[in-house]
């Protein structure tokens, strides 16, 4: 599958040249999901980020002290990432993640492939973190609009 | 070059979560769109952040069609 048309559309990659694309989609893994089926869960260990190329995910934070049920907080569409919070921290997932849709589509990359490609050219890095950090901010904007 | 537009959802009148995604046509209040098999419509769209390239960023209100 040629995944430069899919991951030119995905804001994460805004700003990478045409090459440093076809480096990503190197170490990019696709994987299909059914509806119901999870891709991660909050508390264990992750080392993986996510791109949604097609489907719906649902994010889930499980009941804690102050949150004693399961709380949906967000859906995530085509072109949204996931998992990156784990990828930069080295933290355990932040919430358990699960497919909403039938064939839905992910383009999975692992840490160490990633941290390695950012460690070899530092232009695909700084923009790759700069994105993260705008997608972290936009959803940081979106979860304060959703208490209006 | 095509623009891509990554819109908030945010749904009023209940608990729906909302969603994040991108499409390619800028949402306009009064449309209809679906979400999880749902179908809700537009009632208020603002930018978010200035756009960055071909991407626009967006947030759209919505509430649920009536059944």
């Amino acid at each position: 599958m040629d995944l430069w048309p899919v991951l030119s559309k995905v804001e994460l990659f805004e700003g990478l040249t045409p090459p440093e694309l076809t480096d990503v989609a190197g170490i990019c893994s696709q994987r299909e999901y059914r509806t119901g089926q999870v891709i991660t869960t909050q508390g264990e260990a992750g080392g993986e980020l996510f791109v949604i190329c097609d489907g719906f995910v649902e994010v889930v934070v499980n009941p804690s002290g102050q949150n004693p049920a399961p709380r949906t907080v967000v859906h995530l569409g085509r072109g949204q990432l996931f998992g990156e919070m784990a990828l930069v921290d080295y933290g355990p997932r932040s919430a358990t993640v699960k497919s909403i849709a039938d064939h839905t589509l992910i383009q999975a990359i692992d840490r160490d492939d990633f941290n390695r490609l950012c460690e070899a050219n530092h232009h695909l890095g700084f923009i790759v973190m700069r994105n993260m950090a705008a997608d972290l901010s936009f959803k940081l904007r979106h979860y304060h609009l959703t208490g209006r | 070059m095509t623009a891509i537009y990554k819109v908030s959802y945010v749904v009023v009148g209940e608990t729906h979560p909302g969603a994040i995604l991108n499409t390619d046509h800028k949402p306009a209040v009064g449309d209809h769109i679906t979400l999880g098999g749902r179908e809700f419509i537009v009632l208020e769209i603002v930018d978010l952040m200035p756009a960055r390239g071909e991407f626009h960023f967006l947030h759209a209100t919505l509430r649920p069609t009536p059944a």
